[in-house]
């Protein structure tokens, strides 16, 4: 084999890898992508079932009416869960679909917060769903997630701060300290999602390598040989 | 449509927001312990009240900040948490979650207020409306304990109680109060003793 019809087998195992990585990725983002569609929807239905069960109703006297949290979890769960199912049915795989994904569960743990009354229980959702976002293998999107939580501790750190800490006239810089473990969670699952993406790689070149060399047995074995192994078969 | 979702999720979570933050009414609570009121006036020590509806699912919050505040004042003053029977109701409110939670609690004398009598002489019209009479019968705090509605944990106040008993002083004499209503609109407004209020707090 000459020099360059191998550089050019190489460059063609190359180009193969990168294709059989990109179909993985995209395998995997678009099944991420479903996941979440139906994720979406359980949350949606926990929150009216927590609603339901723990604040069926307000009060005023003797007369009763359906409770705010309700109506709430109806209406608020369903348009947070909305746009991602509509995106998850209607593009998966692209980029914007898990952003939007990544946003929306970390505004169900805000919304379930609500719900809850403030339990600091409930806040271990937010490193639930980081846990979820990971298995998109793709670390921008923890960026999302934890931009959204530290925005939502940022406005309520400042507005009413006992909503976020459960103590009263909490430090200024608390809110860094929440945000730091929100990082570390990310950071930690970042560099998890860097390593599935060089494995990744790895098995996609693997592959490739596999079907050149399975190419060329069958260019090397003769005419005679393949009809003979047809017939056989 | 983004845009769109994101416009209709703050529109949400503030609505939230607001109803969580938004007080009941403060009602007008006698400056003296009301000569007409059927719960007997401990003596020699302070007594702290509690007004609740027992259908109230706001009240939870309420009612664990004053578990806690009995906790850590066991002794030193009489405790009442008051609830709301209406006279003429199908539905057993004395079997309430709430009301049976009240009952357990060490030191607690749950009463039974029948159709708001005693709320309407203690001039209470919200459910955790909690308020401490010294030992003389002089109001020294009206207000809710929580920060917000139903929400447990930072509870301006119960602290503010605390402060009072342990100091005589505290950075405020009352608290918004969050919870259910404990007399329809219709009710109150037709009822004159809702708007006879009281004496302020401090009076």
């Amino acid at each position: 084999m000459s020099s360059s019809s191998a550089s050019a087998a190489t460059a063609a195992i190359v180009r193969r890898a990168q294709e059989r990585f990109e179909a993985s990725w995209h395998d995997v983002r678009t099944a991420t992508d479903r996941f979440f569609a139906k994720l979406m929807v359980g949350q949606w239905v926990f929150g009216i079932v927590v609603a339901l069960t723990f604040s069926p109703y307000g009060w005023e006297g003797k007369v009763k009416n359906v409770h705010l949290h309700v109506w709430i979890a109806v209406v608020l769960g369903g348009i947070i869960a909305s746009l991602p199912i509509l995106l998850a049915a209607t593009r998966p795989g692209w980029v914007g679909t898990r952003h939007v994904i990544a946003a929306a569960q970390m505004l169900f743990s805000g919304l379930f917060i609500h719900l809850s009354g403030g339990r600091i229980e409930t806040h271990f959702h937010v490193f639930g769903s980081l846990g979820f976002l990971a298995f998109y293998r793709d670390w921008p999107v923890l960026v999302t997630a934890s931009a959204v939580t530290a925005l939502d501790h940022l406005i309520r750190g400042i507005a009413w701060p006992e909503s976020v800490y459960g103590i009263l006239g909490p430090e200024k810089w608390r809110v860094l300290e929440h945000v730091f473990w929100v990082l570390f969670a990310a950071i930690g699952l970042a560099i998890s999602c860097l390593r599935s993406l060089k494995e990744m790689r790895l098995i996609a070149e693997r592959g490739a390598e596999i079907e050149a060399l399975a190419e060329g047995e069958w260019r090397r074995s003769s005419v005679v040989d393949r009809v003979s192994a047809q017939a056989t078969a | 449509m983004i845009a769109l979702w994101l416009a209709a999720l703050g529109l949400g979570f503030a609505t939230l927001w607001r109803y969580e933050v938004t007080a009941g009414a403060a009602g007008g609570p006698p400056g003296r312990w009301p000569s007409l009121s059927a719960i007997e006036r401990p003596h020699g020590r302070p007594a702290l009240l509690m007004f609740a509806h027992p259908q109230c699912v706001c009240t939870r919050a309420s009612l664990t900040e004053l578990e806690r505040l009995r906790g850590r004042l066991e002794g030193r003053l009489a405790v009442y948490v008051v609830f709301l029977r209406p006279a003429e109701d199908g539905l057993d409110w004395e079997r309430s979650d709430l009301w049976k939670r009240a009952a357990a609690m060490p030191g607690v004398t749950v009463v039974r207020d029948r159709d708001g009598l005693e709320a309407a002489r203690f001039g209470a019209v919200t459910s955790g409306h909690t308020l401490l009479y010294d030992a003389d019968g002089r109001l020294l705090f009206s207000g809710g304990l929580t920060a917000a509605r139903g929400r447990e944990g930072a509870a301006p106040g119960a602290q503010r109680i605390a402060a009072l008993l342990a100091t005589g002083r505290a950075d405020r004499n009352d608290s918004p109060v969050f919870g259910c209503a404990l007399r329809s609109a219709d009710a109150a407004a037709n009822d004159p003793s809702q708007q006879a209020g009281g004496k302020e707090v401090g009076e």
